[in-house]
């Protein structure tokens, strides 16, 4: 079994007298030391997922079917005591605003021993030493213990975040678009200090971000996530040198790679599905230029066209096809014409 | 492009004084954050020029200075023969015709309790347009070309209906409504997905063709700017480091500060081997600058010849500018500088 195993996992949120799926179905594993990232636009679920498996989900939302079990043991149901004493020390997040992540009347040093003594039995002074440790870790100066969060900039804030986060050497670290507020120079310096630290403490590490060329760079398996379910879940490079589904091969034509030459970039026309009224069939039907009445009567459950790739569509066999056609704008022009038709039509009879 | 350029930009500079409080009282000395420190420039009729460089290197305060959201502290900005800071009633009035800005947040530029025909007509209001016929064509028009098709479900929405993609579209089209010549862009697709992204690209990039806008395009994202623009200009402290055309610079960056950018910027191709520069990250001190290149704390370059510096633009490569002292190809690593991490 694996060190991480996430199974049908489904999380409700509750809005007015409706609810919606914010993850539904949602189902992988990860060994010891390996990273996953998890890309998709917003409302995809994918920060839903990271807050589902810290049990940190806002009030209006809980986890309503599934299982998470990290090291064989089940998280789903645990109480609050129990989850708060594994967050920290089994399971740790770096979360996307370091600026609001801290305290901002407390030093760094404080908050990250009240962090190591609350989650662990060290005494103050190993916990003061363990601190100087992480700070060397994630490049920090000793002194900036002393210092409090405004005295620190963007970057080195993320950084202590990010000490924070892994003072304990957790098993298992949950990054939510840790390094998205930053410049690039500081984004590359952050990203591949975190990889070395994963590495080193050998935790397997789930990497949430919009990203798609930060994953290309730091993590070995890759999930695209499209309102609410798994597109694809591949290793990384076999992901970017034959994607499947057809929405990432709509999501490859949208996005600028800086050493090629490109002719043009594709957009997916229309939007991501409204969760509250889900359509029977695949989630991505309406943006699909390749939608038959099969994708819109049947979910397509997983195909593995090649070992370890798992993609959710119905037509796996056509990928050659799909292939060539996706990186046509036509292809995805007829999408566009089709969906504002169906507005029109919409507008006239409602 | 080989008329007049429609803007030309000289020793343009913005400092900002900073206060020190009580020991203002005892300090004569003042000091000040040099923003944009000496910058000049030209953009050709027709151009989409980029702005790159990363957090307190001067690119937003220089685009709004050109839209006149700031006032600058010394030089001379002259739009198509009339210097930006033409006070007459005329004058101003021809500014806010000609020159538009769109900005980074589509949540927050657009006002909720207007729908989207009263703020794309907004603009046409103000300038005399009064025959309301007309002015409905004109933002019907503004829709089309915005592609927010089909028009009539759009007009009578509220921002709150639509999404982030659309509401940028929304924004651009008030920008153009008037027909400008110039547009400022800044950061104009980093809060929208990747998959809606390239069609805000993509319909910038139309109505330079369409309508021959000429545009700042401000961004720290390189691969965007690589994809839209012709010329690109680097800023790093207040100064312009490095200044050509687009496809050169970002496969042969000249200035130290361009390759570094340049090698941090994450690829999507698992086949793409990359040269890492790893340099210090911290935000340099803004206030105490160093004597000769502002690059030198932080440069794996660097050399004692260095402070000679004084950021001017050297043609080392036909139309291909940077401010280093060096040629590339004279450019050794320091090895007091290597950071060994990896």
């Amino acid at each position: 079994m694996a060190f991480l195993e996430v199974k049908n996992l489904e999380i409700t949120y509750t809005i007015g007298s409706g609810s919606l799926k914010a993850v539904d179905g949602v189902s992988f594993s990860l060994e010891k030391g390996q990273s996953l990232g998890v890309v998709g636009e917003s409302g995809c679920g994918k920060t839903t997922i990271a807050k589902g498996l810290m049990q940190l989900l806002p009030k209006n939302g809980s986890i309503t079917g599934g299982s998470i079990k990290i090291d064989g043991k089940e998280m789903v149901g645990l109480s609050r005591e129990a989850m708060r004493r594994m967050r920290l020390k089994e399971i740790a997040m770096i979360s996307q605003s370091a600026m609001n992540a801290l305290n901002p009347v407390y030093t760094i040093g404080d908050q990250l021993v009240e962090g190591i003594m609350a989650h662990s039995s060290l005494g103050r002074k190993e916990a003061l030493r363990r601190a100087v440790e992480v700070f060397e870790m994630v490049g920090l100066e000793e002194k900036r213990l002393k210092s409090y969060p405004h005295q620190l900039s963007g970057g080195m804030k993320q950084r202590a975040v990010i000490a924070l986060a892994l003072t304990l050497n957790p098993p298992l670290i949950i990054a939510d678009e840790p390094t998205t507020a930053l410049d690039v120079v500081v984004q590359d310096r952050i990203l591949h200090r975190i990889l070395k630290i994963q590495k080193e403490i050998n935790s397997s590490m789930i990497f949430i971000t919009h990203d798609i060329s930060v994953v290309s760079e730091i993590c070995e398996y890759i999930m695209v996530m499209y309102g609410g379910k798994v597109m694809e879940m591949a290793k990384t490079d076999d992901f970017f040198r034959h994607p499947y589904h057809p929405y990432s091969l709509g999501l490859q034509n949208a996005f600028p790679i800086i050493t090629e030459e490109m002719e043009e970039l594709i957009s997916i026309p229309g939007s991501p599905p409204n969760l509250q009224n889900v359509l029977p069939g695949c989630r991505f039907q309406e943006r699909c230029p390749f939608a038959e009445q099969r994708c819109r009567d049947e979910e397509p459950g997983f195909a593995e066209p090649e070992p370890g790739l798992l993609t959710a569509c119905h037509f796996p066999e056509r990928v050659e096809e799909f292939r060539e056609k996706a990186a046509h704008r036509d292809t995805w022009e007829t999408v566009r014409k089709r969906l504002i038709e169906e507005m029109k039509e919409g507008a006239a009879h409602g | 492009m080989d008329e007049k350029p429609l803007i030309i930009i000289e020793n343009l500079k913005k400092y900002y004084p900073v206060r020190k409080g009580i020991r203002e009282l005892f300090n004569t000395k003042k000091e000040f954050v040099k923003a944009v420190d000496d910058i000049s420039l030209t953009i050709s009729r027709g151009e989409i020029l980029g702005l790159a460089g990363e957090s307190g290197s001067g690119k937003t305060t220089t685009g709004e200075i050109i839209v006149r959201l700031q006032e600058k502290t010394s030089g001379e900005i002259v739009l198509d023969g009339h210097p930006i800071d033409d006070s007459s009633r005329e004058g101003r009035k021809r500014f806010r015709r000609e020159v538009q800005m769109i900005f980074q947040d589509p949540y927050e530029t657009l006002n909720p309790r207007s729908t989207v025909f009263e703020t794309i007509a907004e603009p046409l209001k103000i300038h005399g347009w009064k025959d309301k016929e007309k002015i409905y064509r004109r933002v019907w028009e503004a829709l089309e070309i915005e592609e927010l098709k089909p028009p009539e479900q759009y007009l009578f929405s509220y921002p709150h209906e639509l999404s982030g993609g659309q509401r940028q579209r929304v924004a651009i089209a008030r920008g153009i409504v008037l027909e400008p010549k110039f547009l400022v862009a800044d950061e104009p697709v980093s809060m929208l997905d990747v998959s809606i992204r390239a069609d805000i690209l993509n319909l910038l990039k139309g109505l330079r063709r369409d309508m021959g806008l000429t545009m700042l395009y401000v961004s720290h994202d390189l691969s965007t700017i690589k994809y839209i623009c012709d010329r690109i200009a680097v800023m790093y402290l207040g100064k312009i480091v490095e200044l050509g055309p687009v496809n050169k610079v970002l496969s042969k960056p000249m200035h130290p500060y361009t390759k570094v950018l340049f090698s941090a910027v994450p690829v999507a191709d698992p086949d793409h081997v990359k040269e890492r520069i790893v340099i210090d990250d911290e935000v340099p001190d803004q206030i105490n600058l160093p004597v000769g290149c502002r690059f030198i704390p932080r440069c794996p370059y660097v050399k004692d010849q260095c402070s000679s510096c004084t950021h001017e633009l050297f043609e080392y490569a036909p139309g291909q500018f940077s401010a280093c002292i060096y040629r590339e190809e004279n450019l050794t690593v320091n090895d007091d500088r290597i950071i060994d991490e990896p």
